[in-house]
């Protein structure tokens, strides 16, 4: 083909998309045919509507930007008589959703249910709703690991968002504003699914001004033989700080003090921290899988690096309150944010939730880095230890709570159009920008520069402390898109999967089991679980989630 | 007999089974079928979004058997009920003989030790995390305060002792309503006559009114072992059946597998199992409450 040929068909191609006769998808997928760069045509094809894009509206004086087909389609009060059922997790992000809902409905005349369900029993009333085909609801806020679960029916239970996402009357937002590894957590076989809300990932925050104290320094260093580590890089680091803060009073207040907080009631979200913690230990450059062997669906969770991971787990437990086995994910986060704790791996809703003096002692005073690393990880499927200077991995472990659409709903548009509302920009930096919404940053634009466009006054105007801010992103940006990324399961069943998990580790630290008979046991539970829904199947699937 | 009259009957016979048609199709729609489709499913693999993928036999029934959590779980449910019911049963029985004394107080007792029936077990669970709670909790800085550190939600032990502790505070004022009832209907004359005979009131509580309240006692004791049996609410909304799985009732075993899971097959293995252990339980509770009886 000459480069004429080329040239033209490319106009037409061009063409094509600018009169929207084909979607951006295909625009794509056939300008690589004509041998031009993804990376180049993505960024062509986004300004198509991007370009046409004004600051503000009277008509729509809760987002920014907007297109003039929104503002032309707000003046007619579109969903005015229509009422949509959004069936949300009780919690922060909840609450977070709810806040929207009245100013969507003053927009566009429309009116929406919100349910909110606790999160023991999230995954059973989504499920329960879409099998028995009752269908009370139009939209699900679903945690990522559910997403499997919607695509065991031939025809999936959720609806793809990419023809919404074409169509200018909805409210604007920009999918390719994601970081890669956010992207792929709503989106399922390269097709999107979820609207943008959340953004999990676990980070370290720390106690910089603990850190900083010279007594401390010296302290450390008589008892450790080396310097504080601030930040802590590795596991040896994490974990004689976590000693070194635990059973006295570092703050000074009367009362003791522990090194490290976690949560870790069974049946909530404790078993993320050892998700996180323990991906060091099996994931490295020369091994991304954690959860399976993808040639045959064998467990890799009982391998030599989980149980270290586990034992060192268990180390780690003690140096927070005994209690801390019962506590809830808010129990947990109090304890630093009452000035109490040293340390606490988990999400950025510590950070931000840190920002409040109302319930917070620890505003100006946090630290932020990416998970501490290991010097030597086990790699399950060759069965080998291998030694690295620092393997530190990235994650997104968490819920990443997003809505995603009934299929069966009859209001898929006003639903959509409820979703994208909170995406704008404007919303969704609200978001990210408020702990009490549960919402982290997944998007580009809710970064500081050089990584995204968001200010650091904006993040002030919403209570930030600016060295916080500062600390909270670079960390959180370093985990979400550190080169080596701890594998998220998303394949059917993962509820249950993480659940035997999940009892397994919380009753090795509640004294019932060793923890290699509960990795065995975890793991004799999985394949129980892969051969109920179908090895092969189930195969399948965990290998496309890695292409 | 007349035409009339055969008529008549025959018209009699046939509104006699219309009537009881309605009761029928209720027992066939809401017990006979689902008991019915649970055996099914128990010989069935069931995944969410498909449905029956196929029969397996008794494969369900031997995983469920062959489980250490399944017989782990039916044993905190047996210490569970081994523990409460006969607490609650003594308490109850106690409270009841006091007020039917006419002590100082009964009147407004009465009115106090019914409040924790109504109100929501879950709602209880959850007030038990506040109430044992080491950071603040009243029950634990009480005990702290003369000295008895408990790990209440720290440990297996604590946690259940702590869902037990809420059940006898919840359940033991329906034993003393019922047997309040039984010891208010016993004549005052016999009560006359045993004081006159008695060396104390506890003499007349053991020879008079235990024996007399027994029967209806009896029933609200077998209500109390079916409804632990059963038991969910309490100690799943106060510790979500951990530390590990050392709280997890069968109940919340049974939930969590089928309702959560949507393992059908597994979790209808396990009802199964589940009622026939039961009825077991209680066809021998049954026995010996017909012996006492005659």
């Amino acid at each position: 083909m000459s480069n004429r040929d080329g040239a033209d068909k490319f106009a037409e191609l061009a063409y094509a998309y600018l009169n929207r006769r084909i979607g951006r998808r295909e625009f794509i997928t056939r300008g690589m045919q004509l041998g031009l760069s993804a990376t180049i045509l993505a960024k062509l094809a986004r300004p198509a509507r991007a370009a046409n894009l004004i600051d503000s509206a009277p008509e729509a004086p809760y987002e920014s930007p907007i297109t003039p087909e929104r503002v032309a389609f707000l003046k007619t009060k579109p969903y005015k008589g229509t009422t949509i059922n959004v069936m949300v997790l009780k919690a922060t992000v909840g609450d977070g959703l709810k806040y929207h809902v009245p100013h969507w409905e003053e927009e566009t005349g429309g009116k929406v249910n919100v349910a909110e369900v606790p999160i023991e029993t999230l995954h059973q009333q989504i499920f329960s709703d879409l099998a028995s085909g009752l269908n009370r609801y139009d939209a699900y806020m679903t945690g990522c690991w559910f997403y499997g679960d919607f695509f065991v029916p031939q025809t999936p239970y959720i609806v793809e968002i990419d023809e919404f996402l074409k169509d200018p009357k909805h409210s604007y937002w920009d999918p390719d504003q994601w970081l890669p590894a956010m992207r792929k957590l709503y989106s399922w076989n390269g097709k999107l699914y979820g609207v943008l809300f959340d953004g999990d990932a676990q980070a370290l925050y720390y106690r910089k001004d603990a850190f900083a104290d010279p007594t401390n320094k010296d302290k450390f260093k008589a008892k450790y033989n080396y310097d504080l580590p601030d930040p802590p890089k590795t596991m040896k680091d994490l974990h004689d700080l976590a000693e070194f803060f635990t059973g006295w009073d570092w703050n000074g207040d009367g009362s003791k003090d522990y090194g490290l907080a976690l949560h870790a009631k069974v049946n909530e979200q404790g078993f993320f921290h050892f998700l996180t913690l323990s991906g060091p230990y099996v994931v490295s450059p020369d091994n991304k899988y954690y959860f399976f062997n993808p040639d045959n669906m064998k467990p890799l969770i009982n391998s030599e690096g989980h149980l270290r991971a586990l034992e060192d787990y268990v180390k780690l437990a003690s140096d927070g309150p005994r209690e801390e086995i019962s506590w809830t994910l808010g129990q947990g986060w109090n304890l630093f944010l009452a000035g109490h704790s040293a340390m606490e791996p988990t999400w950025g809703d510590l950070p931000t939730l840190a920002q409040d003096p109302k319930t917070s002692k620890v505003q100006g005073k946090i630290g932020a880095a990416p998970i501490p690393g290991t010097t030597e990880a086990f790699d399950p499927i060759k069965g080998e230890w291998k030694k690295y200077d620092l393997n530190q991995v990235g994650n997104t472990n968490g819920g990443t709570w997003h809505c995603v659409i009934n299929r069966k709903s009859k209001k898929q548009e006003a639903t959509y159009d409820f979703l994208a509302f909170m995406a704008n920009k404007k919303n969704a930096f609200f978001n990210a920008a408020n702990g009490w919404t549960g919402v982290q940053p997944g998007m580009k634009f809710e970064y500081l520069p050089p990584i995204g466009s968001g200010g650091i006054d904006e993040f002030k105007a919403q209570g930030w402390n600016a060295d916080d801010v500062q600390e909270y992103l670079k960390a959180y940006y370093a985990v979400i898109s550190a080169p080596v990324q701890q594998e998220y399961l998303r394949i059917p069943g993962t509820a249950e999967y993480w659940h035997e998990l999940d009892v397994n580790i919380s009753a090795v630290l509640g004294g019932q089991m060793q923890p290699k008979a509960a990795l065995d046991a975890t793991a004799a539970a999985w394949e129980k679980i892969t051969d109920r829904y179908g090895r092969d199947k189930q195969k399948a699937l965990y290998q496309a989630s890695f292409a | 007999m007349t035409a009339v009259a055969r008529r008549r009957r025959e018209y009699g016979g046939r509104f006699k089974y219309a009537l009881l048609l309605p009761a029928v199709i209720w027992v066939i729609a809401f017990t006979f079928l689902p008991v019915l489709s649970v055996i099914r499913y128990s010989f069935a693999n069931y995944v969410l979004g498909e449905g029956v993928t196929g029969y397996v036999g008794f494969a369900n029934y031997l995983d469920v058997l062959t489980s250490d959590q399944f017989w782990h779980s039916i044993a905190v449910t047996a210490i569970y009920v081994a523990i409460t019911v006969p607490v609650e049963t003594i308490l109850g029985f106690i409270a009841a003989w006091l007020v039917n004394l006419g002590a100082p107080g009964s009147r407004g007792f009465r009115t106090i030790i019914g409040a924790p029936l109504f109100t929501l077990e879950v709602a209880i669970g959850y007030l038990g995390v506040t109430m044992f709670s080491s950071q603040g909790g009243v029950v634990a800085v009480a005990l702290s305060a003369i000295g008895i550190d408990v790990p209440w939600m720290s440990t297996p032990e604590g946690g259940l002792a702590a869902a037990i502790l809420l059940d006898i505070w919840r359940w033991t004022s329906f034993i003393f309503l019922i047997v309040l009832a039984a010891l208010s209907s016993i004549p005052s004359d016999l009560y006359d006559a045993a004081i006159l005979d008695a060396k104390s009131h506890w003499q007349v509580m053991w020879r008079l009114g235990i024996p007399l309240a027994w029967p209806v006692a009896s029933i609200a004791i077998l209500l109390r072992t079916i409804e632990g049996l059963k038991v969910f609410a309490i100690p799943f909304a106060l510790t979500t059946g951990g530390p590990g799985t050392s709280t997890q009732t069968f109940s919340a075993m049974d939930y969590l597998t089928t309702i959560q899971f949507f393992d059908f097959g597994k979790g209808s293995a396990m009802g199964v199992a589940f009622l026939i252990i039961v009825s077991a339980i209680i066809t021998v509770f049954f026995r010996q409450m017909r012996k006492r009886l005659d």
